[in-house]
């Protein structure tokens, strides 16, 4: 009898060292992937130079047309940003597709999720919409579904045709740096921030080609160039998000060239 | 004709008032709820700013006031405390009670009610809400299970299916069992509510480690509260139900004691922690020492929720007096809601703006809707009904009854050595 007693309390230690050490390495290994995931070749990210923004909003009308978007939401808003040299300057904000994005860390679903390319997804189908990653998201890049979006979209086809589904009534949508356009793209052998057809629409669309487009891990790309010149900032980086939009600040010598 | 109906209808009193007005409550409630789901959250008046508002603090501080079913059965079957046992015994239920609310009202409350089973499918460890949705879960299994000798009292049940109702008694035998798996679940998830908050970068008045600490020490006081409280007014208004006044008034003295500590906990954690100025954080202070949540935060929280039952449950002669008990006991549940209120509050409202340079801070605001009350209120009737229906029909309240003795460790003696 206290022979088998034994037993069963070996057979529950070892039992719950096992869970314990399953657990443990599911955890690491989750760990490991919200800190970025694995990584692909290319890392796309994006620079907005605020010299060159004149807060048109093509690229927001051309971002609701490409992702059918409802005119109640902006997954790219343009806001007023003071004045540098007598000039009003515009902050342009996308989603910031961060390296440790707040959002995937706390989704209980893993709807959020990083591509291996370093796009912060969303998966809608997963989504429960506890609004958790909304809560979460220092930029307020994230927008509720209150509603269905079931009227036509007004920016089409004015600003472009969709490129993908609707998001349904319930869930949280933000951009997406026109994933579908560089996945496409790249399996027709387009380069991402080079030709039109592979890059995200507000990109394409800016007038004043104040946004560039390109791969962080390409030294020769013009995006590279540009954040090895000249000075950048990054939205709220003393967070440790590490967003992958940056930002060439408007100087008042901009200004100066421009009138001359 | 109208004589005879009239001799058919039952005879008004007390108690089909209360189930007459609970209801009403009822019925706004699942209108409100249909409602939802059929609209979608637009009838509410939550936010992209502030996304989450009433029905979180309702579900915040029903698995608050559940509380008491964990830190009760953990007192009575770990740490030995066997003369609680009939106290934990309502605060089982009163937990049960306390945990279905909350899944009620996070149903609503999700944007897409009806594919909530794929919080169990799609797993993301690393989420606090993955943790606080696995521990519900299972806590409310373990809940049901130390519920099944109290439904087991149900008379219908125990005449319709006595062999059944026998073995759901016997499940008692497993009560130190559950009540570690209880005490596991619990400490895990309360906590972590208090994490949920704390671990978000972006509101920086949500953003400390304290807050686990709070949520896990105010749930403990609140759901004790709230099983003695309900306890104590079940038994002046009806003779279903009956308590032993010593053992409520020594826990209610364990009650003024630890609101001692919460006290200092809130009291270091709120006014102590912003001395210098941090952007969003000390406009988070500011909210509710001189702003919107103010009364809220001085009069239901520190003077109602704290203070003043700290005083008449420390003090010997309120203590004994009933009614001042039942007073005191009631309040700090009051001060529980509002701390989840506040919490919840003081960190949405706050915006820090993300322009480069220096933040500046702006003020969201939130008011619930006639939707969000109706279903609230909504999910608070249904509670109070569950209860009231077990104090009736489960005998929940009945402090003099004691469960047969649970199973322990069988010693027996070695053979006496023969020489």
């Amino acid at each position: 009898m206290t022979d088998n007693k034994l037993h069963r309390r070996d057979f529950l230690k070892i039992a719950a060292v096992g869970v314990a050490t399953v657990a443990g390495a599911r955890a690491m290994s989750r760990a490991e992937a919200s800190s970025g995931g694995e990584k692909g070749p290319h890392q796309w990210a994006m620079v907005i130079d605020q010299a060159k923004c004149n807060g048109c909003g093509y690229c927001t009308l051309a971002c609701r047309a490409h992702n059918d978007v409802s005119p109640d939401i902006s997954w790219n808003v343009i806001l007023p940003a003071g004045e540098v040299g007598g000039h009003q300057v515009f902050l342009p904000r996308p989603c910031m597709h961060c390296e440790h994005a707040p959002c995937v860390e706390v989704c209980m679903v893993g709807a959020s999720y990083y591509r291996p390319d370093g796009i912060v997804m969303m998966d809608y189908d997963k989504c429960i919409g506890c609004r958790y990653c909304e809560v979460a998201c220092p930029y307020q890049a994230r927008s509720f579904n209150w509603e269905a979006f079931e009227d036509t979209n007004p920016a089409v086809p004015e600003w472009g045709q969709p490129e993908v589904d609707r998001r349904p009534r319930g869930v949280p949508e933000k951009c997406s740096f026109c994933y579908q356009r560089i996945d496409r793209g790249m399996s027709m052998g387009l380069k991402p921030g080079v030709d039109p057809d592979a890059t995200p629409a507000c990109v394409v669309v800016c007038p004043t080609g104040a946004r560039i487009f390109g791969d962080l891990n390409d030294p020769e790309s013009e995006f590279s160039k540009i954040i090895h010149s000249q000075y950048t900032v990054r939205l709220r980086d003393e967070l440790g998000t590490a967003p992958r939009v940056y930002y060439v600040p408007a100087e008042a010598e901009d200004f100066e060239e421009a009138t001359s | 004709m109208i004589a005879k109906l009239k001799a058919r209808l039952p005879k008004p009193t007390l108690w089909l008032a209360w189930l007459a007005f609970l209801g009403l409550f009822l019925f706004t409630g699942v209108t409100a709820g249909v409602l939802v789901l059929w609209k979608g959250l637009s009838v509410t008046n939550l936010t992209d700013y502030v996304p989450w508002g009433l029905w979180i603090t309702i579900d915040l501080s029903s698995i608050a006031l559940a509380a008491g079913a964990f830190s009760l059965c953990a007192a009575v079957y770990l740490i030995g405390l066997k003369r609680y046992q009939p106290i934990a015994r309502t605060a089982t239920f009163v937990g049960l009670i306390g945990y279905s609310m909350a899944m009620l009202c996070l149903f609503i409350d999700i944007g897409r009610p009806f594919k909530f089973y794929q919080a169990l499918i799609y797993w993301n460890t690393h989420s606090l809400l993955w943790e606080v949705t696995m521990c519900v879960i299972l806590y409310f299994t373990v809940l049901l299970l130390e519920s099944m000798p109290i439904i087991a009292n149900w008379e219908w049940l125990r005449n319709r299916f006595p062999k059944l109702t026998a073995k759901m008694s016997h499940v008692h035998h497993y009560a130190p069992y559950l009540a570690i798996a209880g005490l596991f679940l619990s400490s895990l998830h309360q906590s972590s509510l208090g994490a949920t908050y704390g671990v978000l970068k972006a509101r920086p008045f949500w953003y400390k480690p304290e807050m686990s600490v709070l949520f896990m020490l105010s749930a403990i006081i609140g759901g004790i509260s709230m099983t003695l409280f309900a306890s104590m007014l079940a038994s002046r208004l009806t003779s279903k139900a009956k308590i032993n006044d010593a053992l409520i008034e020594r826990v209610s003295h364990f009650i003024g004691w630890a609101l001692v500590g919460y006290f200092y906990w809130r009291f270091w954690d709120t006014l102590s922690m912003t001395y210098t100025y941090e952007p969003g954080r000390t406009e988070g202070l500011h909210l509710i020492t001189t702003g919107p949540l103010a009364f809220n935060f001085w009069i239901g929280e520190v003077l109602l929720g704290i203070v003043v039952p700290m005083i008449l449950l420390l003090n010997r002669k309120t203590r004994l007096n009933p009614f001042w008990r039942m007073a005191a006991l009631l309040m700090v549940v009051g001060g529980v809601v509002a701390f989840r209120w506040d919490i919840n509050l003081s960190g949405a409202l706050v915006l820090v703006s993300y322009l480069p340079g220096q933040p500046t801070v702006s003020y969201a605001s939130y008011t619930p809707s006639l939707v969000e009350w109706a279903a609230g209120l909504g999910v608070i009737a249904y509670g109070l009904l569950a209860f009231s229906l077990g104090v009736r029909y489960l005998r929940v309240v009945d402090h003099r009854l004691t469960d047969e003795e649970h199973e322990t460790v069988k010693v027996t003696a070695t053979e006496p050595v023969t020489v």
